[in-house]
């Protein structure tokens, strides 16, 4: 009897064995925001589901079909039964691709992250799409909302193609995304949300779309803990513009007080339009990311 | 109130500098370029007001700042800046520092000598020297010595300085204060400094002609020495060596004192010592033979100065007093007949007598050739008096002796008559016989009878009248007189008694005349010296004590000891005042001399350290200064 020959690897981002695994995760949404599309996801109103939610009186004009004539029989009184709505949930990934991300494996672990959320999306029968921004005055690129385990190739080859250019802030590349996309469900945004832009009303406008937002900030080892030696010109990746700063122990302290307060409020906009937040480096293993800090944070189910 | 001040102020345009230090350091401050994903947070830190403090403003441009600081620090010892010390700066300042032999006192065990402090505190001057002011060395023990002329020359200050050692001997302040007022008539100054620890005496016999600051440096320890060495010789043959040892006001304790003759103990002797007193002692030597001595004390405790520990002394070798008298001369034969220890020439069974004599006395002119260390003509005027003293024919009596004088102790000459009496030609005195070094010992009503020369290391006495007509021969003093001469002879030759010579100049050494010979002194150079006409070789300065070797051409060395044996430099005494002639005075004084403080060498220090912190702070350190 031959061995068998190894599965052949589905895509370069994710090994096979982190796949199997997604394949019994599903993303947990807070708000439970769903299109009216018929879907697997139940909505929190009424519906043709098979799944019993609650009974209630009947009243003129509902459809007779529900009424638990079981119950009529013994109470000699119509109830209506209620089932749950299975409805349709979309889940958008907009993926950072400008220039900040390039650094220290931020785009890869972002491009990693994006492809688990499509497998579990798809292999959740949920609608996913995927956006990836550049520039500042193009669009950002997109994949068409897909469903079902026959797109994940379709998927897994968009987000290996995304490369880490342009300028775009995440604001702008929200805006873009909003334009052309419809349908409720999560949007997960993974960047390092360094940016000069008003993610507020960023977050406004998916909140309002009916898109949870659910931020990941990939942040490189040097952004965490910068190492500053002398004196320095430090240079924008996208934009180029330089800041001089001289090396001291009172800045250094004074950066991770920032950059722990933009975490905080990001984490703080994402919780108050029922979203999630984590900060993640970009040294840590998707592996651990998805199976250790989403699992424990509530984000999969 | 002036506190100091700026040696070159001239320098201040330096000060110009900082305008191109800070345009240079803002245009070619060239900071590495380092690409982030963002500038978002470093933006907002830098907008931080904690960052935009005023320290931390500081702390931004410390490069800037550490810079400005270098070069001020720089400009600051450009301008010499200095810290008045004195209550006026000297142009010229002569500087006498004392090297006698109790400047190589110790103040404690393994301690510093008062020289060595002395030359601490001048080479802290000549650090201080600020450009105009002059110093001038000069260096004295026993003689004074000028060791650089007034020059502001700090390496030729500083070499000179290190070359001054001490000298065992005593120390003359009179003849340095002399040289030093020699120096003030071609380059005229106002003060002097004077660095001795005072031992020397209260009383100069000097005319103080500028201000002397007297820096008496801080007392030594305890010392005991040997003070006196001498010996006589023991009526039973041999010699009886006499030690005197005393001490420094606060020195007491036990002590040993040894008697070695080439290594070999003749004798050791335990002393105590209490202070203020001293003792003396005495060793018995056997043997008529030349012998070299050597005397070493060796105190139990602490003993600061080490050159007077040892004493040397050479015992000539005994034989009788050989003495030639006429045999016309009855009354002096007879009067020598009654002492011991004398042969007398010619003798009676009327062989003339040949070689050197220990003493000649003789009424023939002739005689007075025959080769002897003490001779008494008798009964004619010397050729060289002739001009000025002659005979003449009436009697005189003595006016006056000098009665202290060795010759003449416990003679009576009061009833002297004498019959052809000595006279002083015209228009001569005894101040002519003083210019040909002749001195009166006895004076008669017209002319002196009795008169003396030294010659080198021979002695002559020239009775100017014959005794046989005078009544001297029938005086209770004559047989004394006699006595005294014989006396003076066996000194001059060494038979009744030694004394140890002392360091300052060798001892005359009789060798061939016109020889060159080479002088090793104690831890010191082979020189060469050359004995005189008459054979003898003197004038050797011995500054330290030990022996001095005498050879020629490699053959064996004769060694002559010179020993410290001052009281004074071994009781180490410092005069708090010197009195000077016209009742001046000058006393300790109060505080050490205050030189103007240089202040740029510490400024260098410190820019030095300012570099170095820069250097460490912004190439070394890792991660900036936290």
């Amino acid at each position: 009897m031959q061995p068998l020959a190894p599965r052949p690897q589905l895509t370069l981002l994710l090994a096979n064995s982190v796949l199997d695994r997604l394949e019994r995760l599903r993303i947990r949404a807070v708000g439970r925001r769903t299109s009216r599309s018929r879907g697997e996801h139940l909505s929190g109103k009424g519906g043709t589901s098979t799944e019993f939610c609650d009974y209630r009186d009947y009243v003129a004009g509902d459809d007779t079909r529900f009424v638990d004539w079981n119950i009529f029989a013994r109470l000699h009184r119509p109830y209506l039964k209620q089932f749950h709505k299975e409805e349709e949930r979309h889940v958008v990934l907009l993926i950072d691709a400008s220039a900040s991300m390039k650094f220290e494996g931020k785009l890869n672990l972002g491009k990693q992250l994006a492809a688990a959320f499509g497998v579990m999306g798809l292999l959740n029968n949920e609608r996913v799409s995927v956006y990836a921004s550049h520039q500042v005055n193009g669009a950002p690129e997109r994949l068409p909302p897909c469903r079902g385990r026959g797109n994940l190739r379709t998927v897994f080859q968009f987000i290996e193609s995304i490369d880490g250019r342009g300028d775009a802030p995440l604001d702008h590349a929200t805006e873009q995304l909003l334009r052309r996309h419809s349908g409720r469900g999560v949007c997960v945004i993974l960047s390092d949300f360094l940016t000069f832009g008003d993610l507020k009303r960023s977050f406004n406008l998916l909140f309002s779309a009916g898109l949870e937002p659910f931020g990941i900030q990939i942040l490189s080892p040097r952004e965490i803990d910068p190492d500053l030696a002398s004196d320095l010109r430090l240079v924008d990746s996208e934009t180029q513009e330089t800041l001089d700063i001289s090396s001291s122990g009172d800045l250094m302290n004074l950066y991770q007080e920032y950059r722990q307060g933009l975490e905080k409020e990001l984490a703080l906009l994402c919780r108050r339009r029922a979203g999630q937040f984590l900060s993640v480096s970009s040294e840590v293993p998707v592996e651990t990311v998805l199976f250790d800090q989403l699992r424990r944070q509530g984000w999969l189910e | 109130m002036n506190w100091g001040g700026f040696h070159a102020l001239s320098h201040l345009w330096l000060a110009s500098l900082l305008a191109p230090l800070v345009l240079f350091y803002f245009l070619k401050l060239k900071r590495p370029r380092a690409e982030v994903p963002s500038l978002l947070l470093w933006r907002q830190v830098l907008q931080d007001q904690r960052v935009n403090s005023p320290f931390q403003k500081f702390k931004r441009n410390l490069l800037l700042f550490l810079q400005i600081l270098l070069l001020l620090l720089l400009v600051l010892a450009a301008l010499q800046p200095f810290w008045r010390g004195g209550p006026g700066r000297q142009r010229r300042l002569p500087v006498l520092i004392d090297c006698s032999a109790s400047m190589g006192a110790l103040d404690k065990p393994g301690g510093v000598s008062r020289l060595d402090e002395a030359k601490r505190r001048v080479r802290e001057m000549i650090d201080g020297l600020a450009s105009g002011q002059e110093l001038c060395l000069v260096s004295f023990d026993n003689a004074a010595r000028q060791r650089t002329g007034f020059t502001n020359n700090k390496r030729l200050l500083r070499d000179a300085l290190d070359q001054i050692e001490v000298a065992d001997v005593p120390s003359d302040l009179e003849q340095a204060l002399r040289l030093v007022q020699a120096m003030g008539r071609s380059e005229p100054f106002d003060d002097a400094l004077l660095f001795s620890d005072g031992n020397f005496p209260p009383r100069v016999n000097f005319d103080l002609s500028f201000k002397l600051n007297y820096q008496r440096l801080t007392p030594a320890g305890p010392n005991l020495g040997i003070t006196a060495l001498s010996a006589q010789r023991a009526t039973s043959g041999g010699w009886d060596v006499f030690v005197q040892i005393e001490g420094s006001p606060e020195a007491e304790g036990n002590a040993s004192v040894e008697l070695l003759q080439n290594g070999t103990t003749l004798g050791s002797e335990r002393i105590t010592l209490a202070r203020g007193h001293a003792q003396r002692m005495a060793f018995q030597i056997k043997g008529d033979r030349a012998a070299a001595l050597r005397v070493k004390l060796t105190p139990d405790g602490f003993d600061s100065l080490a050159a007077d520990n040892t004493a040397y002394l050479d015992l000539p070798e005994s034989h009788p007093l050989r003495v030639f008298i006429p045999k016309s001369m009855v009354s002096y034969r007879l009067a020598l007949q009654g002492l011991a220890g004398i042969e007398l020439f010619p003798q009676d069974s009327g062989d003339e007598a040949s070689g050197a004599f220990d003493l000649v006395i003789s009424d023939r002119a002739q005689d007075l050739s025959l080769k002897a260390r003490t001779r008494l003509s008798v009964g004619f005027i010397p050729a060289d008096l002739q001009r000025f003293v002659e005979t003449g024919t009436n009697a005189s009596a003595v006016v006056d002796w000098r009665r202290n004088a060795d010759v003449l102790q416990h003679v009576e000459l009061s009833d002297l008559v004498v019959l052809n009496q000595p006279r002083f030609k015209a228009n001569a005195g005894e101040g002519d016989l003083e210019n040909l070094g002749y001195e009166v010992l006895v004076h008669g009503q017209r002319g002196p009878l009795l008169v003396r020369k030294q010659e080198n290391d021979a002695t002559r006495f020239a009775l100017l009248f014959h005794t046989d007509q005078s009544t001297l021969p029938y005086r209770v003093g004559f047989p004394i007189f006699v006595a005294n001469v014989v006396q003076l002879a066996l000194q001059q030759a060494g038979l009744a008694e030694a004394n140890a010579s002392r360091t300052g100049v060798l001892t005359p050494v009789a060798l061939v005349p016109r020889h060159r010979y080479d002088i090793q002194a104690p831890e010191q150079k082979l020189e060469p010296v050359t004995a005189d006409e008459r054979g003898i070789l003197s004038g050797v300065r011995a500054s330290r004590v030990g022996y001095y070797s005498i050879s020629e051409n490699g053959a064996a060395p004769l060694q002559v000891g010179a020993s410290l044996l001052s009281p004074t430099e071994t009781g180490l005494a410092g005069v708090e005042q010197i009195q000077f002639n016209e009742h001046l005075q000058v006393a300790v004084a109060a505080a050490p001399v205050k030189t103007d403080r240089l202040l740029w060498p510490p400024l260098l220090l410190l820019a030095l350290g300012v570099l170095t912190t820069e250097w460490w702070f912004f190439q070394k350190k890792p991660g900036g200064w936290k």
